[in-house]
């Protein structure tokens, strides 16, 4: 799974969820692409659990890129622990997303495909999200626009 | 290159709240510089930059904006989108002559299927999705078109063999890739191995990171 190798401080604050994207709201690398339409965190299992649903799903070729990365450490205090003694110890990694990120991109593979695939990955995450086209794949292909 | 033309206000309402405040209205919020032209902010009907925007010139379209009496000959720069809704929230339109070289970004197209890669159930990667240029507004290509027909797994077609028409100069090395052919992957799937005896695995704060603080 997805961590860093080594961090400055190994506890964080939670933060704040509210904007949108302040980056990688486009296709960059693939044509096809998952956009998130809501804030949430999203794990380093749900982030390999929908890599590897797109990969099984597109079987051979293709190539995936995953643009988010789980750099927020999330803590946990032990079950029937009493308030306080400081807080808990690190448990999990998380990608902060916010709406308009694209998280994930596919190439190599037709629209119907990677459409398929992508919904798949959508299934094994926390929010909300749609599967996006690069612009000029439409015109290469000649195909209608979603 | 045909110039489209747009018909733009002039704004006098500047910021954020009053930027809104025009968008809810169908309009987008601009600003027209260059050439000595002391920056005019400007807005435009969103529905008239849409069709703009939209011929086959793309991004590059040679604009002819009035604001109020005067014509300017522009190229729109800098669209800035909402991260959602994609929708143009703010666009730039440059000042430009026609005797003038320009940079622009054209995007690259690929023509035909690469038989050769899909038979060995390869994959056929596109590197390069856009090429800058340099060109007189209206030599600017609307793309380039690169021919895949003939790609094998393990080739790759190069800047250098893309047809440049007259008058484009490129910024790029011209050996750089602009399509590969890539061998087929195949996902492995990994049979969990049980073990009695092997320890839990560690804790997420336990594996990775140390404490700068706790190392000293």
């Amino acid at each position: 799974m997805l961590m860093p190798k080594k961090v400055k401080h190994r506890k964080q604050h939670r933060g704040r969820r509210t904007g949108l994207a302040k980056g990688a709201y486009t296709i960059d690398f693939g044509d096809y692409g998952i956009k998130a339409l809501e804030a949430g965190w999203i794990t380093a299992r749900q982030i390999e659990a929908a890599r590897i649903a797109m990969t099984r799903h597109v079987r051979r070729g293709g190539k995936v890129w995953i643009r988010v990365f789980p750099d927020k450490p999330v803590t946990q205090k032990p079950a029937e622990t009493r308030m306080g003694s400081g807080k808990g110890n690190p448990e999990h990694w998380v990608a902060v997303v916010r709406p308009g990120k694209i998280m994930f991109e596919i190439a190599g593979v037709d629209e119907q495909l990677a459409r398929e695939a992508m919904e798949r990955a959508i299934q094994k995450l926390p929010i909300k999200a749609e599967v996006v086209i690069r612009p000029g794949v439409l015109a290469e292909a000649g195909g209608a626009a979603k | 290159m045909d110039e489209i033309s747009l018909v733009a206000e002039p704004r006098n309402d500047k910021g954020s709240p009053a930027t809104r405040r025009l968008r809810v209205t169908g309009r987008v919020p601009g600003v027209l510089y260059g050439h000595g032209v002391k920056p005019i902010p400007v807005s435009v009907d969103e529905r008239a930059l849409h069709g703009a925007l939209s011929t086959g010139a793309g991004a590059n379209a040679l604009i002819d904006l009035t604001v109020g009496k005067t014509h300017h000959l522009a190229l729109a720069r800098e669209l800035q989108r909402h991260p959602v809704r994609q929708t143009v929230a703010h666009v730039d339109f440059i000042v430009v002559r026609r005797d003038e070289i320009v940079a622009a970004e054209v995007p690259v197209t690929l023509l035909g299927e690469a038989v050769a890669v899909s038979r060995a159930g390869g994959t056929v990667e596109q590197l390069l999705l856009s090429v800058d240029v340099h060109a007189k507004p209206a030599d600017i290509p609307r793309s380039f078109e690169v021919d895949i027909s003939d790609l094998d797994i393990g080739d790759s077609i190069r800047l250098s063999s893309v047809v440049i028409p007259p008058g484009v100069t490129l910024d790029l090395d011209p050996e750089s890739p602009v399509v590969v052919g890539h061998a087929a992957r195949v996902e492995v799937v990994e049979e969990p191995v049980e073990e009695e005896g092997a320890p839990a695995p560690a804790e997420p704060g336990a594996e990775a990171p140390t404490d700068e603080a706790a190392g000293s």
